[in-house]
């Protein structure tokens, strides 16, 4: 290639990252603003925020406690390459600081994360506004249309066969068949169904909400209420669910503490009573729980058969033939036997099977049973089953790229066994700050300095191709980080100054690679203008063979690593890739040039002189033997 | 002009220093330093930096007390209190934790005893004038997880099986081994003497530990490139053992060792100078440090103890062997003849073949050959005059 077409793709290239810096990645701002790189927590400060276990009873074990910060340090780091710090503080709080302003990064860090795949059995509007106020028995359609089907799905899932319970909502198309599908997964619900029965793991305080929420409720109603076997339903009596009226006055632990059954069936539990229930609440595994689908309907979900700890890896796909963002599942080899089987109970359900009969509620038309995928406290989706899935799988739900990962993220890093309280985010100042910046920028001036004085003293003017290089070095580096910092939340700290420093030195190095490559060659008795060339060739392939090392160093690392590791590697491997690229696209072009013109010759200039001079005296009689 | 000075040799590529033949005393140096550096991280261990092993912090409001706290007076009063309890302790910088008038600032310190901690919160407490439930003390982890330190090991792991592999593919599995090998040394020697004086290890100094792997490989790699080049068909002369051949590889490619070395400890030296000097403590300086250590360790091994063990083990392949038996037979053979003569003989004589035969390296005698050569005038030799790469063309 022309020296001078790799010259003008340098320009393009450093014309193409400064507009970046300048105008994509969400610039804003002045024009010195977006010149500005993200810089780390230990020279600007950032958010912090508290996280306090929230669990009842005994302080979480160490070892609990201990996974919780590894899995949140995981969650922060996937958020970018940026160095959080995460501090186990006493025995139950976990401290989490960022760089920046990082407050909405900060805000889902400590959530829980358990994966749950439950069989949806049970349908039933969130009708607490109707029944609390049957004044308008049909304030809206869409409550009272998912109120009206209600009746029929929730004998269902509350009754203790489920044969029973569906027959009367289908006409009695014949029980006994769908047994197989339907059968196993109620039927251990019903064993669930004893009030008292505590669905969250915290059983400490457990016994004292179930207390409270009686009291709150007054004996007769809480009589009333137990009675229930399925949802009132409010479309053929808009006063049926007055009685309850107290059931509205409860907090939601109080919620959570009442039996699965009861918080289905009370007309007067909103969906946002359920959504205040603590976290955790719906985790157990074992039993049969209540939860609000897409806060519309209240809907019953059988005992997980599928947890997160059955997915081997999670990843972020678009779908591009929705054009949606979806999150795609491997499972585990016995993951996958369970995933399959729960797949194959949804898919071959017949309309005699609660879950059936609670799909067609929920969507107006059923095919086949849904299972809910279920994240801590939320469903994210409840997909109809189409096909006994024994392959990899895909989670929809109301993705975007950013949440679609988050969501693969958490189910790749596991779920946090200790429930947390998130406490205000605060701003916190620099561990080190700029006194210690300005030190760091000092030292890269200084080093730069004696760089460029020994490369002068050393190489003459040669030198001058090497400091050339190596400011063309510092801006591409600058230029990325500001842009990288940008979008990938890259943050500059301490450290990465100086390894971009010792980079500078590295970089450096391949020069001198070539340049004593260069000096053999004259002294070879070669003309520069056929040294540059051979000099070339051959240095090309010590620096490729020593730059793979580093770049393989840095690629290892960065996969496999996590923390200020990875944040390394990736400095590391940045600065290579640019020094690589300076390399070839400026200082070879550069000497090519140089090497045609009669200065190149001349000892004075070029640091080659002394070489030049000997090789030339050397020359007169032994050259054919040197071109031979 | 006799002799020009080693300058002038080290610039040319004809210092011409006997290194790789005395290998076993580097052998021996290298072992003793290894045995030393072992002994002492398993009988000293390292010092741990509050960042892995965890601490305590005090944290104290910002303004109590009718007055207003600045950052550096709640660093001074806690390092202060600390250091009467525990004056091995070390303190890290006060952070302001929120703004305004409810701000607190947090001071982490190196773990103390539990009664050491109440005498340095009383301390506090007097000198501000606060109430005592007004400082709070915790336990705080460590902000390095173990997990990062077990990934950080296993990318390390998977990168040496990979390096190797590669090395193997570019060069052959002598030299992957003997790069291996002196990197292995760098990281021992490195781990060593921070053990050895004591030098705090924070994450810093993990991180320029980290970066001395891919510097010291790059080293090796530069050095077994020329080795090779030099190396290659050596078998079809007879002019040098493989050893002399390595070595003469090694010397051409000293002043770029030196200069590469001197170039990449420049801006580190900054550094250090900078962190050491005018901060006192802290990430440049930890930073600063593993890394001129580490890298001037790997300059070192790179030429006197990468090639040395490539020649130790070629010199146990057969057809190697029969090689230098070989040369060594012809050289004796010559003995009786003149030195000078028998060198600019073969350096005639050998245009042609791939390795011409020019003197480097058969004569161990440190810088002999130049000074023959320039004082016999001999141009008629003057390939010999060109020992740096120019040997072999091809």
């Amino acid at each position: 290639m022309h020296p001078g077409r790799q010259l003008a793709v340098l320009g393009l290239v450093f014309v193409v990252l400064y507009l970046a810096v300048f105008f994509a990645g969400g610039a804003s701002g002045s024009f010195t603003d977006r010149l500005k790189p993200k810089l780390g927590l230990d020279l600007v400060g950032g958010t912090q925020a508290t996280y306090i276990a929230s669990q009842a009873g005994a302080p979480p074990t160490q070892e609990a406690m201990k996974t919780a910060q590894e899995i949140i340090e995981s969650r922060v780091n996937a958020l970018g390459v940026s160095e959080a710090e995460v501090v186990i503080q006493g025995n139950n709080t976990i401290v989490v600081s960022l760089a920046g302003e990082a407050e909405d990064q900060l805000k889902d860090l400590s959530q829980a994360a358990n994966m749950r795949f439950r069989l949806l059995t049970g349908v039933t509007g969130d009708v607490s506004a109707s029944a609390l106020n049957p004044a308008s028995p049909t304030p809206s359609a869409s409550a009272s249309g998912s109120a009206a089907p209600s009746a029929e799905p929730s004998a269902a899932a509350s009754g203790a066969a489920p044969e029973v319970g569906a027959s009367p909502s289908t006409g009695g198309q014949g029980g006994g068949a769908p047994a197989p599908s339907g059968s196993p997964s109620p039927a251990p619900s019903t064993s669930a169904s004893a009030p008292a029965a505590a669905p969250a793991p915290q059983t400490g305080d457990m016994a004292a909400n179930l207390a409270a929420a009686k009291e709150k409720v007054g004996a007769e109603t809480w009589a009333l209420a137990e009675k229930l076997s399925a949802p009132v339903d409010l479309s053929t009596d808009p006063e049926a669910g007055l009685p309850f009226k107290a059931f509205s006055t409860l907090s939601g632990p109080e919620v959570a503490a009442l039996s699965p059954q009861m918080q289905f069936n009370v007309p007067t539990i909103s969906c946002a009573q359920l959504n205040a229930r603590p976290n955790g609440s719906i985790d157990d595994i074992s039993s049969e729980v209540v939860a609000c689908y897409q806060g519309a309907a209240k809907v019953t979900l059988d005992k997980a058969e599928v947890i997160g700890d059955d997915i081997k890896e999670a990843s972020p796909q678009l779908d591009t033939t929705q054009n949606q963002w979806v999150v795609s599942l491997d499972f585990k080899s016995e993951g996958q036997t369970k995933w399959a089987e729960l797949t194959r109970k949804a898919f071959n359900a017949t309309t005699t099977d609660a879950c059936y009969t609670a799909v067609t509620s929920l969507y107006g038309t059923a095919e086949h049973c849904a299972v809910a995928v279920v994240l801590d406290k939320e469903i994210l989706s409840a997909p109809q089953i189409q096909g006994v899935l024994t392959g990899s799988s895909q989670i929809t739900g109301d993705f975007n790229a950013v949440s679609a990962k988050k969501l693969a993220d958490q189910l790749n890093f596991g779920a946090i066994p200790v429930n947390f309280e998130a406490g205000p985010a605060q701003t916190v100042s620099a561990t080190l700050g700029y006194e210690q910046l300005e030190a760091g920028l000092l030292a890269a001036a200084i080093g730069l300095g004696l760089v460029a004085v020994y490369a002068f003293f050393y190489y003459r003017l040669l030198g001058s191709v090497i400091f050339l290089s190596l400011g063309l070095s510092a801006l591409l580096t600058f230029g990325a980080l500001v842009f990288l910092g940008r979008t990938m939340g890259f943050t500059v700290t301490l450290a990465g100054i100086a390894g971009f420093i010792v980079s500078l030195g590295v970089a450096a190095d391949s020069f001198v690679i070539y340049f004593e490559r260069l000096k053999d060659e004259i002294h070879e008795g070669r003309s520069p203008r056929s040294a540059v060339p051979r000099a070339w060739n051959r240095a090309r392939r010590t620096i490729i063979s020593a730059n793979t090392i580093t770049i393989l160093c840095a690629a290892v690392l960065y996969i496999v690593s996590i923390g200020a590791v990875q944040g390394f590697a990736f400095a590391m491997g940045l600065s290579v890739v640019l020094d690589l690229l300076v390399v070839f696209l400026f200082r070879h072009p550069i000497m090519t040039m140089f090497a045609n013109t009669k200065a190149f010759m001349s000892p004075r200039v070029s640091g080659l002189g002394r070489v030049l001079r000997t090789a030339q005296t050397e020359e007169t009689p032994s050259s054919r033997v040197k071109e031979a | 002009m006799a002799r020009p000075g080693l300058a002038t040799r080290l610039y040319q590529g004809e210092a011409n220093i006997n290194i790789v033949g005395r290998r076993k005393t580097w052998f021996l140096v290298a072992a003793l330093l290894v045995v030393f550096s072992i002994g002492t991280i398993a009988i000293r261990g390292f010092h741990l930096g509050i960042e892995f092993s965890g601490g305590t912090s005090f944290t104290l409001p910002a303004a109590a007390a009718g007055k207003t706290l600045t950052q550096d007076d709640a660093e001074d009063v806690v390092t202060r209190a600390i250091h009467a309890v525990q004056p091995d302790a070390t303190v890290l910088a006060a952070q302001q934790i929120g703004t305004g008038d409810s701000s607190s600032f947090t001071v982490r310190a190196s773990a103390l005893s539990a009664p050491e901690v109440e005498k340095a919160k009383t301390a506090i407490v007097g000198e501000l004038g606060l109430t005592a439930d007004q400082v709070s003390d915790n336990q705080v982890s460590s902000a390095w997880g173990g997990a990062v330190t077990e990934k950080a090991i296993l990318g390390l792991v998977i990168f040496l099986i990979l390096v190797v592999a590669y090395l193997i593919v570019r060069f052959e599995w002598r030299m992957a081994v003997g790069a291996l090998a002196s990197l292995l040394l760098d990281l021992t020697l490195t781990a060593g003497i921070y053990s050895a004086v004591g030098f705090e290890v924070t994450p810093s100094t993990v991180i320029g530990f980290l970066t001395i792997l891919g510097y010291a490989l790059y080293d090796v790699v530069v050095v077994f490139d020329k080795v090779q080049e030099n190396t290659r068909g050596i078998t079809a002369g007879s002019g040098r053992t493989y050893a002399e051949a390595t070595n003469l590889a090694v010397n051409q490619t000293l002043m770029r060792s030196l200069n590469t070395g001197l170039v990449a400890l420049l801006p580190v030296g900054g550094l250090l100078f900078i962190g050491a000097g005018l901060l006192g403590a802290g990430t440049l300086k930890d930073l600063g440090l593993v890394l001129f250590v580490g890298m001037g360790l790997g300059v070192i091994s790179s030429i006197v103890f990468a090639a040395p063990v490539l020649s130790a083990l070629k010199d146990q392949e057969p057809k190697i062997k029969a090689h230098n038996a070989r040369v060594l037979a012809k050289r004796a053979s010559r003995s009786d003849d003149v030195a000078p003569r028998a060198e600019r003989t073969r350096s005639a004589d050998a245009t042609d073949s791939d390795e011409p035969a020019f003197v480097g390296g058969t004569t161990p005698r440190p810088g002999a050959r130049p000074a023959v050569k320039r004082n016999t005038t001999n141009r008629g030799g003057g390939a010999g005059n060109r020992p740096s790469g120019g040997g072999k063309r091809r």
